[in-house]
């Protein structure tokens, strides 16, 4: 099985070529990438939480609206957080 | 593909003592949505407006040009996350240990590149005993 960057990178390749189904225009693939480089300079990623640091808890609503405590969820073992913008 | 991807090593996630939770300014009725359409066996929280995302300081604001653009597509922050000032989390993971401290951290600015799950795995098990205990 390809693993995720190589199937992200599939449809990256895809999506800028231009072509059908996306017909992205090459403008807006541009502008895209133009953002991507803003937001790198603006060193969020050195600013971000990173190894060591204290995480903080929370307590958010699941797909079905019941509450998910961080704290319950650490008490069991360890915890893999992944942060996802959105499916849009 | 993240969410799929993550769901293809679940099962050896909890086989280390460990589990999974996404985190999206999704609102419930789109997580709820995706849930089911994925079935996915792990949770999607809703972090509305952020607030968790501010914490471990992920958030930035969609320059004004770029805005458009997505709206030009439809996609339209304002209706799916209830965010008419267009914040979004940049792509991360962690492995936090059952002292809540942070052992992994996998980020990017660049939203295409997103931390590949096997090597979460590789994370999960330098923690070594610590993961089932």
């Amino acid at each position: 099985m390809a693993s995720l960057q190589e199937r992200l990178n599939e449809f990256k390749k895809s999506f800028e070529s231009g072509a059908p189904p996306y017909n992205a225009p090459r403008e807006a693939i541009e502008t895209m990438h133009r953002a991507t480089a803003e937001l790198k300079a603006t060193g969020i990623v050195e600013r971000a939480l990173k190894v060591g640091d204290h995480a903080p808890g929370f307590t958010l609503f699941n797909q079905d609206h019941v509450q998910v405590n961080s704290a319950d969820l650490l008490r069991q073992g360890p915890l893999v957080v992944s942060f996802f913008r959105g499916h849009w | 593909m993240e969410l799929e991807a993550l769901h293809e090593i679940h099962s050896e996630v909890r086989a280390l003592g460990a589990q999974i939770v996404v985190i999206t300014p999704e609102l419930e009725r789109y997580t709820r949505a995706l849930h089911k359409k994925l079935n996915l066996s792990f949770d999607i929280l809703t972090d509305l407006h952020l607030k968790v995302a501010e914490q471990f300081r992920l958030v930035f604001t969609l320059p004004d040009y770029l805005r458009e653009l997505y709206k030009s597509f439809g996609s339209t922050l304002d209706r799916f996350n209830d965010e008419p000032e267009y914040r979004l989390p940049i792509p991360a993971r962690y492995v936090i240990d059952k002292g809540s401290i942070i052992r992994a951290a996998d980020l990017n600015a660049d939203y295409t590149i997103r931390p590949e799950p096997s090597e979460t795995l590789r994370q999960l098990r330098t923690l070594g005993g610590t993961a089932a205990d």
